[in-house]
């Protein structure tokens, strides 16, 4: 077989009028006022419900999609389908060479793809807690004193969407993109390009969310429920748009991890042998495949109602809200998951590393995010108790969501179990799994409360549930986060994180964060509902409590972008190749990882978790082949 | 230095990749994206049964929503009728009939264009609008995606076929490194033998086309049947 040289750098006048991401912001913008004019040719204003904005919703689909479209060309995106389209035969890959610039453009080596992802979704995360912030500046004083009502609820609307949208691949974007090959032993994704393009999905997401802002904001938090959907304001568009492409770019990056993991395995990597954060992807993925899917429809729907005059969700032409409703939540519920199994897969991954044993229950792991992946299919009702369901269905739905419990169950187990008796290490990755498990477990008890019929029709609609998932997802899933920045940076940049800053960083926000969260329970059960700029007087101190741990919250990920920037740019500490000891594959390659990860695809000989036990390496170079599975 | 990489990170080599490979990445990636699409057309499904059973304001299906049988079933039969021309052609290229299976290409790609057309067609004949109560908008929303989803599925085909006939006179051998990748300054190809994905490729766009084509039978049962 041929070895090849897969591409050059291109002269500075092709890079700079070529298809990159300045050709692309001009193309976007160019479409968008193309789809803008298009679509007030095809359609008038639409109906105004509110009559302080002149709105035409045709018009404005007509430009996102349009403006999407461009700024995907722009990027080079069309270029293979226009090749192919002429019969031009396939081909892998698209500017994998070295340097800064392929950061800002289409690129289909799966490392620069995860890189891109963490910047991107740190940015949007960024834009989300200051979004929180503003929250909790507002909510200092039990009257309005900062935003009017609507830009609050605009607020709220933003900080829940962004996170739940942008999260969503919070994981499996940056951490399972660059490191779900490099684990398999493989040199790419199934699909590089499709890889490449659910990033730039996103970011057009994230770009077309904050747009929302010029058509007047949405009045409907992060559900999008019906029937406001339908009458806001054109700054409901922008949350239907972007939330569509969240699904789309979902279901695409689910596809390709698990045709990956299923199709590129190393030689000699079983699946009993595959590592754990591989299975936690791969559950992932699966629900990404499936749920997303309903989203888009869903939403499809939303567009059609507000555009063509459907009346899916209107009760006098037909419809239902509740259609909304339960559609929503048959994607909603699995979302949650979607969020969360990463989260239980890192700490499992990272666990043995930092406790010298191999994983307990390795197996049992698996059936616990497998469990917890078919169950999060049944249970989506109970976000709809107390709202007009059938309340022969209550029961069920209670039972099945107090079921899910059992599968999370084993996942703590197994990390209790693989603590057990460790040898145990507390660099900063390991204290943000620690803290874990502390947070998931108030998340988890206080979702008891909200899966029981009778204490949810109390706590349902206020603070109470706000802060159960706020433990459950920020506890669960950005402590995780953190924890595999901590440990897969070094690997994906060459250098080490600041430790010390790590460590302060690390206490801060675990104390900070409980501070600002635990007392929101009692908010809630004092009936401070959610989405209200205003309360009762009484409750002011504990909401004062609440916005001052929020704003050190706040300050302790300002600690951690600074500790960042000052480790990777100024101090460039070198990262030895393995620097916590693992046996996992990725760490077997040098820091950062060479473009095409492999020279030879390996042999894997063994599991990642042999800790404690005299065994040989855990892969070898295989004799001959590029690829192929067990 | 790890004796899985010796070259470190200046490495810019990658060998041509197997075609077998791919093509189990192609045929994996159709039926997850199978999966995927079932589930999108299941919130249309669980639509059309949930505003019937509620029939809100007596509005699901007021009498004179009655969409044309006759359109209706010429849309699922030419679908159908493509979808089973690409099966057939399949077993062509995997006879090594390669020259029937391009015209057999050909007629499966006009018949799902044809589809779409004749879709098209009915909507602006059908004698109401999307704003007609429950059942018409479901009617509206989901053959308006069944015809994306199919355009998606015709592009594909669309590919397999303009690859066939622009190689068709090369006996053997592979097109140069540029034509494969589009881009021309490429001086080796990334996929060994790449002319060779088009049996893989038809395998798994036979299986999508089928699957979109059952869909479209489903559809013509619930909007048309039911």
């Amino acid at each position: 077989m041929s070895a090849v040289a897969i591409e050059t750098t291109p002269p500075l006048w092709r890079r700079l009028i070529g298809f990159n991401l300045l050709t692309a912001v001009v193309l976007g913008v160019g479409g968008w006022y193309l789809g803008w004019f298009i679509g007030h040719q095809v359609a008038g204003a639409s109906i105004d419900y509110f009559g302080d904005i002149d709105q035409n919703d045709v018009a404005i689909f007509c430009g996102y999609i349009i403006g999407l479209l461009g700024f995907l060309i722009g990027l080079g995106f069309g270029v293979y389908p226009w090749s192919r389209m002429r019969g031009y035969p396939p081909s892998l890959r698209e500017k994998e060479t070295e340097g800064a610039g392929r950061y800002f453009g289409l690129c289909t080596d799966h490392k620069v793809v995860g890189i891109q992802y963490l910047w991107g979704i740190g940015l949007f995360f960024f834009v989300g807690g200051l979004n929180a912030m503003f929250i909790r500046m507002e909510l200092l004083s039990p009257t309005s004193h900062i935003f009017p009502p609507g830009q609050y609820l605009t607020l709220v609307g933003m900080h829940g969407t962004m996170m739940m949208g942008m999260f969503t691949s919070g994981i499996l974007g940056p951490f399972a993109n660059y490191l779900v090959p490099l684990m398999i032993g493989a040199r790419r994704m199934a699909f590089p390009r499709i890889e490449a393009l659910t990033f730039w999905l996103l970011m057009s997401a994230g770009a077309i969310l904050t747009t929302t802002i010029f058509f007047g904001g949405f009045p409907t938090g992060w559900t999008g429920y019906e029937p406001l959907n339908d009458q806001a304001n054109a700054g409901m568009d922008a949350y239907i748009v972007f939330f569509a492409l969240v699904g789309i770019s979902m279901c695409l990056l689910g596809l390709n991890m698990i045709a990956t993991i299923v199709t590129m395995r190393a030689p000699g990597l079983t699946w009993s042998r595959l590592p754990i954060f591989c299975w936690g992807v791969l559950s992932t993925a699966i629900l990404m495949v499936l749920a997303a899917p309903v989203l888009v429809a869903v939403l499809g729907m939303a567009m059609l109602d507000r555009t063509a005059q459907t009346t899916f969700f209107l009760p006098t032409g037909g419809g239902s809200p509740y259609l909304y409703e339960n559609l929503f939540w048959i994607f909603g519920h699995p979302e949650v998951y979607i969020l969360a199994l990463p989260g239980f897969a890192i700490v499992l991954e990272l666990l043995p590393v930092f406790a010298r044993k191999p994983l307990w229950g390795y197996r049992l792991s698996v059936a616990g995010l497998l469990g917890v992946t078919l169950l999060s299919w049944l249970v989506w009702q109970h976000h709809i108790f107390v709202s007009g369901i059938n309340s022969d269905l209550r029961p069920f739905y209670m039972l099945s969501t107090e079921l899910i419990s059992i599968p999370t169950g084993f996942t703590f187990l197994c990390g209790l179990m693989t603590l057990w008796r460790g040898n145990l290490r507390f660099p900063v990755p390991m204290l943000f799994c620690l803290a874990w498990f502390f947070n998931f477990l108030i998340g988890g008890l206080s979702g008891v409360f909200l899966s029981d019929v009778p204490s949810d029709v109390t706590t349902h609609g206020s603070f109470f549930s706000m802060a159960h998932f706020h433990y459950t997802i920020m506890g669960g899933l950005v402590f995780t986060f953190f924890a595999a920045i901590y440990y897969w940076v070094p690997k994906m940049t060459g250098y080490m994180l600041n430790e010390r800053l790590g460590k302060v960083h690390f206490w801060l926000m675990f104390i900070s964060f409980n501070s600002t969260f635990g007392p929101l329970f009692a908010i809630g059960f004092l009936g401070q509902p959610r989405r209200a700029v205003t309360y009762a007087h009484t409750l002011q101190f504990l909401n004062d409590w609440v916005s001052i741990s929020a704003f050190v919250l706040g300050f302790s990920l300002l600690l951690f972008l600074v500790n960042f920037v000052w480790s990777l740019v100024f101090a460039k500490v070198p990262a030895p190749a393995n620097p916590w000891g693992s046996r996992s594959l990725e760490w077997q390659l040098p820091s950062p990882v060479p473009v095409h990860n492999f020279d030879r695809i390996p042999h894997i000989t063994s599991d990642p978790y042999d800790y404690g036990e005299a065994r040989g390496p855990v892969a070898v170079p295989a004799p001959t082949g590029v690829g192929g599975m067990s | 230095m790890s004796e899985l990489v010796s070259h470190a990170t200046d490495y810019e080599i990658v060998e041509g990749e197997p075609p077998e490979l791919l093509g189990r990445n192609l045929n994996s990636g159709a039926h997850l994206f199978a999966s995927a699409t079932a589930f999108f057309f299941l919130a249309f499904v669980f639509a059309y049964f949930y505003l019937r059973s509620l029939n809100n304001a007596d509005k699901w299906r007021p009498k004179h929503i009655d969409p044309s049988l006759a359109y209706g079933t010429i849309v699922m039969a030419l679908i159908v009728l493509s979808a089973l021309l690409v099966r057939i052609g399949l077993l062509q290229h995997r006879a090594g009939r390669r020259a029937q299976w391009r015209r057999t290409g050909v007629v499966a790609l006009a018949l799902g264009i044809a589809g779409v057309v004749v879709q098209v067609i009915e909507w602006t004949a059908i004698g109401f609008g999307p704003a007609d109560g429950g059942y018409a908008s479901v009617f509206f929303g989901w053959t308006a995606f069944n015809v994306l989803f199919t355009i998606g599925t015709l592009f594909w085909l669309e590919n397999i076929v303009a690859t066939s006939l622009r190689y068709r006179s090369h006996a053997t051998g592979s097109p140069a490194p540029g034509e494969a990748s589009g881009d021309p300054g490429r001086p080796g190809h990334d996929i060994s033998d790449p002319l060779s994905l088009v049996r893989p490729g038809l395998e798994s766009l036979s299986f999508y086309w089928g699957f979109v084509a059952g869909l479209g039978v489903l559809s013509w049962v619930v909007l048309y049947l039911i």
